[in-house]
């Protein structure tokens, strides 16, 4: 089926940004940031713990506005209101980062069948191959 | 009274289609995809869905440069959709036809079990894959006019590897879809074309598929958006129809779409459609996706919500930014199909553009 080709740029990565916001709107544009991110964010929750996984869904607009996250090693979704959030620090990688196929045009060529490679391999390992 | 005519109109055309054309979709599809539309529009139904985009994984054995499906922390790319999900998904939307993408949905461990559930429900299935596994799990399966493997193919063997990013995966495709088609299973092509396509290397691979015994092929223009729109952006949409007017004009009759000929029209700038987001509803490991299969703005637990929820006059071209260029099929062959039955006018373009590709 159809690929969509819709990243970034390269350069726009947030990967090891952290964002502690002062206001509501700051936070609600902080949470939609970690909503577009592809890898996972760390919450630093007003509680003092924090929960580090992939932001799968948000509702910002609703009477208590709150977040869904799959916490990395559970099996399960976790909702998060955004009262609770303190700071999102985008601590894991950028799985998108370095993935557009104008990025992928531009690598040499030994770059190229280096990645091929490592992915490759990376499927080989699961018994995808 | 309609219905009947549509439809006894429509079996017609198609059987004689069959017989005189060698028709890409079988007849008991089209009839079955024609009663569901008519039934909809008879009703008044204002949004139905036609095929459901079922993502049961977003893990692949491929990494295609620009992929926007497989970029995942891990933990995300093991998580699967339950056999139980994936049919409870296909009898809440009541689409009659289930494509299944991913990701590499042969992977799943228990996609045999998967399809069997959705033939069961009498779902017409496109099974999309690369095909690096088909033909060790063709044992896993059984021939049947509810599924058709469609295979991933960007083009001849030095496109279609450069765009998969692999050596050697062309070859394997094809050496997996003539086992399939030895076996009796039904067996479609699906191809994504850039700007960059030579339109004459795309009619030669058209050729091979046809050679191979394919029983039709899709095509559809890559979809690139940009928050910003701009000049350099809108010349896109021109573009994608200069080049599918080079690909498509003066089609050979060898040449089989499972497509509507007049998204066809659509793609090479004859014909104007605006989007149907709706028309393909997408279901994965996250939810019910707003708005549609290339957009991600959110996700909602059922389907009735994604319906009811949505803001869909604020989706398609001139009414969104991310839609500007778009012209892909999960928005604008439901819109082709909708064209086809909402008027007599329309089925019948359709039924010329079956039987005269070419004509005007």
């Amino acid at each position: 089926m159809t690929t969509p080709h819709h990243f970034p740029s390269d350069s726009d990565s947030l990967e090891g940004r952290v964002f502690r916001p002062a206001t509501h709107a700051e936070l609600v544009e902080a949470v939609e940031q970690a909503f577009d991110y592809r890898g996972d964010v760390s919450l630093q929750l007003t509680s003092g713990q924090t929960v580090e996984g992939y932001v799968s869904n948000r509702e910002s607009h609703a009477a208590r506005p709150s977040l869904q996250i799959f916490p990395k090693g559970e099996s399960g979704l976790r909702l998060i209101r955004y009262a609770d959030v303190e700071a999102i620090s985008f601590t894991g990688k950028d799985t998108a980062s370095g993935k557009s196929w104008e990025a992928w045009v531009t690598k040499k060529e030994a770059q190229r069948r280096a990645e091929a490679e490592e992915a490759s391999n990376a499927a080989k390992a699961r018994g995808h191959l | 009274m309609l219905f009947d005519k549509y439809a006894q109109a429509c079996r017609g055309a198609s059987l004689e289609s069959v017989k005189d054309h060698n028709m890409a979709v079988p007849v008991s599809q089209m009839y079955t995809v024609a009663s569901y539309v008519l039934t909809q529009k008879m009703r008044r139904v204002r949004r139905y869905p036609l095929v459901l985009m079922l993502e049961p994984l977003f893990r692949c054995n491929l990494a295609c440069a620009g992929c926007g499906k497989i970029q995942y922390p891990d933990h995300i790319l093991d998580k699967r959709l339950t056999p139980e999900q994936c049919w409870a998904a296909a009898d809440e939307c009541g689409a009659p036809m289930v494509s299944i993408p991913g990701g590499e949905p042969l992977i799943h461990p228990e996609m045999p079990e998967i399809i069997r559930g959705l033939i069961e429900r009498r779902k017409y299935i496109y099974l999309c894959t690369n095909a690096i596994l088909l033909e060790r799990k063709l044992d896993e399966y059984a021939p049947s006019k509810y599924l058709t493997f469609s295979v991933h193919m960007d083009g001849l063997q030095e496109e279609h590897d450069h765009a998969v990013c692999r050596d050697g995966v062309y070859d394997m495709a094809v050496k997996a879809i003539q086992a399939a088609l030895k076996r009796g299973f039904r067996v479609t092509t699906n191809t994504t074309l850039f700007d960059d396509a030579n339109p004459a290397r795309v009619r030669t691979f058209f050729d091979a598929m046809m050679k191979l015994g394919v029983e039709g092929m899709m095509i559809s223009p890559g979809y690139s958006y940009q928050k910003a729109p701009d000049q350099k952006n809108f010349l896109k949409r021109s573009r994608t129809h200069q080049l599918f007017a080079r690909i498509l004009g003066d089609r050979k009759r060898t040449w089989r779409f499972n497509q509507s000929p007049l998204f066809l029209d659509f793609l090479m700038g004859k014909r104007e459609y605006q989007c149907t987001p709706w028309g393909n509803p997408t279901y994965n490991i996250f939810g019910w996706q707003k708005p549609c299969y290339l957009l991600q703005e959110g996700y909602v637990p059922t389907f009735q919500e994604l319906l009811e929820t949505t803001n869909w006059d604020g989706y398609g071209t001139g009414r969104n930014d991310k839609c500007e260029d778009c012209m892909v099929h999960c928005g604008y062959e439901p819109s082709a199909v909708s064209d086809t039955f909402g008027s007599w006018s329309g089925f019948g373009r359709t039924v010329k553009m079956t039987l005269m590709p070419n004509g005007r």
